[in-house]
């Protein structure tokens, strides 16, 4: 539809599909705090932001909460170290923030809604997602300050390691479906096995769902949530590579760290549970319904992370690169040889 | 080779296990969370073993309350306070002028125009409660609770608004008391 406008009309749609999709990474952030501070309450016996009393309160429950956080943090004064490399810390924030922005567009939210629908969806996906690195260890060089730097090389590698399991799993569900393309992968769970369970690649065969959780560890390890979260420990780093950052420089890593939490619990969907399709063919399956499914598995994977963050304690960081090279690697191999073996004789 | 895989095991069932009590806690949010959520609720305040029964001696430490009504503006408690922070300043009325009287039957003949007690230099010593020979000044709460219920949240925003003034006269007020009906003409009779 998009191909053929002439140029002026082309750039307004991507202007107001940025915006967009800068929208919806705002509101993440915003829902996605709430509820992890809710959720990390209940599951800690207590009560979490609340809003009941007189005077400047949270609206009822708490949920102007975050609104109120991101006042504070537009108003807060902006502290550059003046032994800080400055252009670098300036921009280390965006390159992050970029990264994330870029994987959020090729998302597919429904059958028709999808910003950058090209035929490599998912090769695309796992390349931008490294892209967070970069800003990372800039973010950690240029603060000048030996735990940042500690934090951001730790985190370096710690990504770094983990995309493979990652890049591996994922090459499993390209093996069964044939294609990259993100839609291509979602028309191809479509049906039901043996009347019952959805024809989702989780539930494919016994690699398929292994591959889903070899995925989604490493996904957690990639965007830093606890057990992984090492480069941001809070109490062995102060705040590892974000320590100097203060104010809506530091909401911008904020906003990513939780923008790559959507992309990895999005990928997850979009490879393993059928994307925007829903679980009983039929019931609520027109084209309206697909962002409601798209967003509720999303959804739910994102309270899973959250649910890991406050149940796991921390992984040491020889214990992290351990399991990464030592357990999920050759696991994502067995994975691939097996899915190939039970295609080939079995499926 | 096998401690590798019962290594893994073990680690996916431990983690279960443990997901498992989270996930409990958070669906029994509403049977035993440990948040009070003050200022709605507040834990009641507790009695205080001093020695000796509160109805035989009155060393509350709360907060100083003055029933001004019930003031004959003696200062005897601006003299007995150690640190001076209760500022009196009265007027006399000319004859003829009628206060009334305390609660004790005690005829008033002081108008009291300022009563400050700055409970930023307060040290609770309880010393000008016992020489009013009215009873009005006293701490709130224990014994007293009848005259006034305790508070022990008195923080303030500002620190002038913890000098308590308990005066409740107006200058004008003041000015129509203390000024003498205007007299009629009395011709010769000067002794």
């Amino acid at each position: 539809m998009f191909e053929n406008l002439p140029y002026p009309d082309l750039i307004l749609w991507l202007l107001l599909a940025g915006l967009l999709l800068f929208g919806l990474m705002a509101v993440n952030a915003l829902a996605a705090v709430y509820a992890e501070r809710k959720i990390s309450a209940f599951m800690q016996d207590r009560l979490g932001p609340m809003g009941q009393g007189a005077g400047f309160h949270a609206g009822k429950w708490g949920l102007l909460q975050t609104v109120a956080d991101a006042l504070k943090l537009i108003l807060k004064e902006d502290i550059i170290p003046r032994a800080a490399d400055r252009r670098l810390f300036i921009i280390a924030p965006y390159i992050i923030f970029i990264g994330a922005f870029i994987a959020i567009s090729a998302l597919p939210f429904s059958e028709y809604i999808q910003v950058i629908d090209i035929n490599l969806g998912i090769f695309y996906l796992l390349a931008v997602c490294s892209l967070g690195v970069v800003g990372l260890i800039t973010a950690g060089w240029a603060s000048d300050n030996k735990w940042s730097l500690y934090g951001a090389l730790r985190s370096a590698a710690q990504i770094v390691s983990y995309e493979i399991p990652a890049a591996l799993s994922i090459i499993v569900v390209v093996m069964l479906t044939g294609t990259l393309d993100l839609q291509g992968i979602i028309r191809a769970q479509e049906g039901l096995i043996w009347g019952i369970l959805p024809n989702w690649i989780i539930f494919n065969n016994p690699f398929t769902f292994l591959a889903f959780f070899i995925y989604f560890i490493s996904g957690v390890a990639e965007t830093n949530r606890t057990p992984f979260d090492i480069p941001e420990a809070e109490s062995e780093l102060v705040a590892g590579f974000h320590t100097e950052y203060s104010g809506m420089r530091w909401a911008f890593f904020f906003l990513s760290e939780y923008a790559n939490m959507f992309i990895v619990c999005g990928i997850a969907t979009v490879a393993f549970l059928g994307g925007w399709q829903s679980p009983v063919p039929g019931f609520l399956d027109s084209g309206g319904w697909g962002l409601f499914w798209f967003f509720a598995k999303l959804l739910s994977l994102i309270f899973v992370m959250i649910w890991f963050r406050w149940t796991f304690p921390r992984l040491r960081v020889d214990q992290l690169m351990g399991v990464a090279w030592k357990v999920l690697l050759p696991l994502a191999l067995l994975n691939i040889f097996g899915v190939g073996l039970w295609s080939l004789y079995i499926g | 080779m096998s401690r590798y895989l019962v290594n893994i095991w073990e680690t996916v069932s431990t983690l279960i296990i443990g997901l498992g009590v989270t996930f409990k806690h958070m669906l029994h949010i509403r049977r035993g969370y440990v948040t009070l959520q003050y200022p709605e609720e507040k834990w009641p305040r507790p009695e205080r073993k001093i020695g000796f029964d509160h109805n035989d001696y009155n060393v509350i430490r709360s907060r100083l309350h003055v029933d001004i009504d019930d003031c004959i503006g003696c200062m005897k408690c601006a003299r007995a306070c150690p640190v001076g922070c209760i500022h009196i300043t009265t007027v006399k009325v000319p004859k003829g002028v009628d206060l009334g009287t305390t609660s004790n039957d005690t005829k008033k003949r002081l108008l009291v125009t300022r009563f400050d007690i700055d409970m930023s230099e307060c040290m609770y010593c309880n010393l000008c409660t016992y020489p009013c020979p009215e009873s009005c000044i006293y701490m709130t709460g224990g014994p007293n609770s009848g005259k006034h219920p305790i508070d022990y949240e008195f923080s303030e925003y500002d620190r002038s608004n913890l000098i308590y003034r308990f005066a409740n006269i107006s200058p004008e007020e003041v000015e129509r008391i203390t000024t003498p009906p205007a007299k009629p003409e009395t011709e010769g009779v000067k002794a």
